[in-house]
């Protein structure tokens, strides 16, 4: 470890063990309700307890593949669709207002109407999240079909690209940039759409047992919650997403930051 | 793709590309409501279950009329404000700290990045055991959601600020709260901004989820109680105002306010300039 990385894990785990400290001695220094903040063996126990049987597994397994499902939705509807508007720009005209407001609108709002419509479950959490995925992607993807430079459209037209070839040649990739990057921070809305659906209309997963846990007054379990929605996501942003952007849109040299 | 209606326009009637576009718009809104309207009968449904656009006006006419409206839109924006003014301000104030001091950045970072990822939604169930349904609750998920973006932005701006020009005002004999006064500051101005649009939008959906499961009013308790008491219509006046209330927004205080610094100074990127 060369110096200053050793210097940056010393600072850098200071404030965790303060965070660590003031929790284990803020029971003798204050009262407050057991149940307010319980102990950090608690937690300890609960996450021991509910790996040897399980149930966070199980937790865990049902909530990313109510993610992935909703996603891959999403973006398989989203891309044809937003392709096919933005190649008219009469059409595109006429949808962009439609569309940002749906964007504006999509996900955790649609919650209770998906409960009248598919009930507490699956189906609720899964529209929810494809919704989600799908107005983000839909809107990036006219976006990117419309960031294309005009010269380069002159370009392939004027060497007689037209139809399917032009929509191979031009079209997709050019909006490629935009779709990925717009993905990250669509991924980034339905997490939270996931999270927050789970905990109303949903009948198993992080959320919905983060959420239960309050009528039971069981700290322990919101905690526990707690945490592995923030590992999960420091694992899907930090690995999958970063991962992507790296060996497509850094690559290819696309990136403006 | 657009030469030659470029080309056609000049001959045809002559209007601006603007008016056009915002006509084009409104006729994609009117054909939307219209195939709306058209599909109730088609679908068949109970108006519990799938109401039409004439179904959701009269709810919305109802909810006006008991002057229900409001006071939730009232509500909705004054926890908003204060939630997004909180979480911009110590935004700010961590942004500056982490991005001048190495050693603040080297201890804080961690922690932060690791609190980042526990998003706000996540907090919610933890907030309303500390301070129950109510406005506590609600005003810190936004304080949260604000927080992070409008920091990491900051850190970003202050410490790419030009190293050129600090060293100008320390070579002219300022101190150093004069590099940060006028070197810093304004130059972490633009990222401050791009930091709070985009919190914003997270906010804005923080605030609807938030009065859903914490609050007895706002446009968020109006989409979920609708649909509780079986009234869907006005689930559905809840889910188009706070469509327009984001797009209004958008339109009105973020662009303006973005237009007014960042792209003054010359500072994004658009699309235009790739063309």
């Amino acid at each position: 470890m060369t110096p200053t990385r050793r210097q940056a894990a010393i600072y850098g785990t200071v404030p965790f063990l303060l965070v660590i400290a003031t929790w284990a001695i803020l029971p003798h220094l204050v009262h407050y309700p057991a149940y307010m903040l319980p102990s950090i063996g608690a937690v300890a126990a609960f996450a021991r307890d509910s790996i040897l049987d399980g149930s966070l597994l199980q937790a865990i397994v049902a909530s990313l593949a109510r993610l992935a499902i909703g996603f891959v939705i999403g973006m398989a509807l989203a891309i044809p669709a937003g392709l096919a508007i933005a190649l008219n720009r009469h059409v595109a005209d006429m949808a962009r207002p439609v569309l940002s407001f749906l964007q504006a609108i999509a996900g955790i709002a649609w919650v209770p109407l998906t409960i009248i419509w598919f009930g507490i479950g699956n189906g609720s959490v899964i529209f929810v999240i494809a919704n989600t995925i799908f107005f983000a992607a839909l809107y990036n993807t006219v976006l990117g079909v419309e960031s294309i430079p005009l010269a380069l459209h002159r370009a392939v037209r004027s060497h007689g690209g037209r139809g399917v070839r032009l929509v191979t040649n031009l079209i997709l990739p050019g909006a490629l940039v935009q779709i990925l990057l717009g993905m990250r921070t669509s991924l980034a809305y339905g997490w939270r759409a996931l999270v927050a659906s789970e905990m109303i209309a949903g009948s198993s997963g992080l959320g919905y047992v983060t959420m239960e846990a309050v009528q039971w007054q069981r700290v322990e379990v919101i905690i526990l919650g707690m945490i592995v929605i923030g590992v999960l996501w420091v694992a899907m942003d930090r690995v999958v997403c970063a991962n992507i952007e790296r060996r497509t849109v850094a690559r290819w040299g696309l990136l403006q930051r | 793709m657009m030469d030659a209606a470029a080309i056609a326009a000049p001959a045809r009637l002559r209007v601006s590309p603007r008016v056009a576009r915002g006509l084009k718009g409104a006729l994609g809104v009117a054909l939307l409501l219209v195939a709306w309207q058209v599909s109730v009968p088609l679908v068949g449904m109970s108006a519990y279950f799938y109401p039409a656009p004439s179904d959701v006006w009269a709810a919305f006419v109802d909810l006006c009329r008991k002057g229900i409206l409001p006071v939730y839109i009232v509500d909705s924006l004054a926890r908003y404000g204060v939630g997004v003014g909180a979480g911009v301000l110590l935004g700010i104030v961590f942004g500056m700290l982490i991005g001048l001091s190495r050693r603040v950045s080297l201890a804080l970072s961690p922690l932060l990045n690791f609190m980042f990822a526990i998003v706000e939604v996540a907090w919610i169930p933890i907030f309303v055991v500390w301070f129950g349904y109510g406005i506590k609750t609600i005003v810190l998920a936004l304080v949260y959601v604000v927080f992070f973006p409008v920091l990491y932005n900051t850190v970003l701006s202050v410490r790419t600020a030009p190293q050129v020009l600090a060293n100008a005002v320390r070579s002219l004999g300022g101190s150093r709260v004069d590099v940060v006064r006028y070197v810093i500051l304004p130059s972490a101005l633009p990222g401050m901004i791009t930091g709070l649009r985009l919190a914003a939008g997270f906010a804005f959906r923080g605030l609807v989820f938030a009065e859903m499961v914490a609050a007895k009013t706002g446009v968020g308790y109006l989409i979920f109680d609708g649909a509780q008491t079986q009234q869907t219509s006005r689930t559905i006046v809840g889910m188009i105002l706070m469509g327009l209330m984001w797009l209004a927004i958008d339109q009105f205080y973020l662009r303006p306010f973005e237009r007014a610094t960042v792209q003054r100074w010359g500072l994004t990127v658009d699309a235009a300039d790739r063309t």
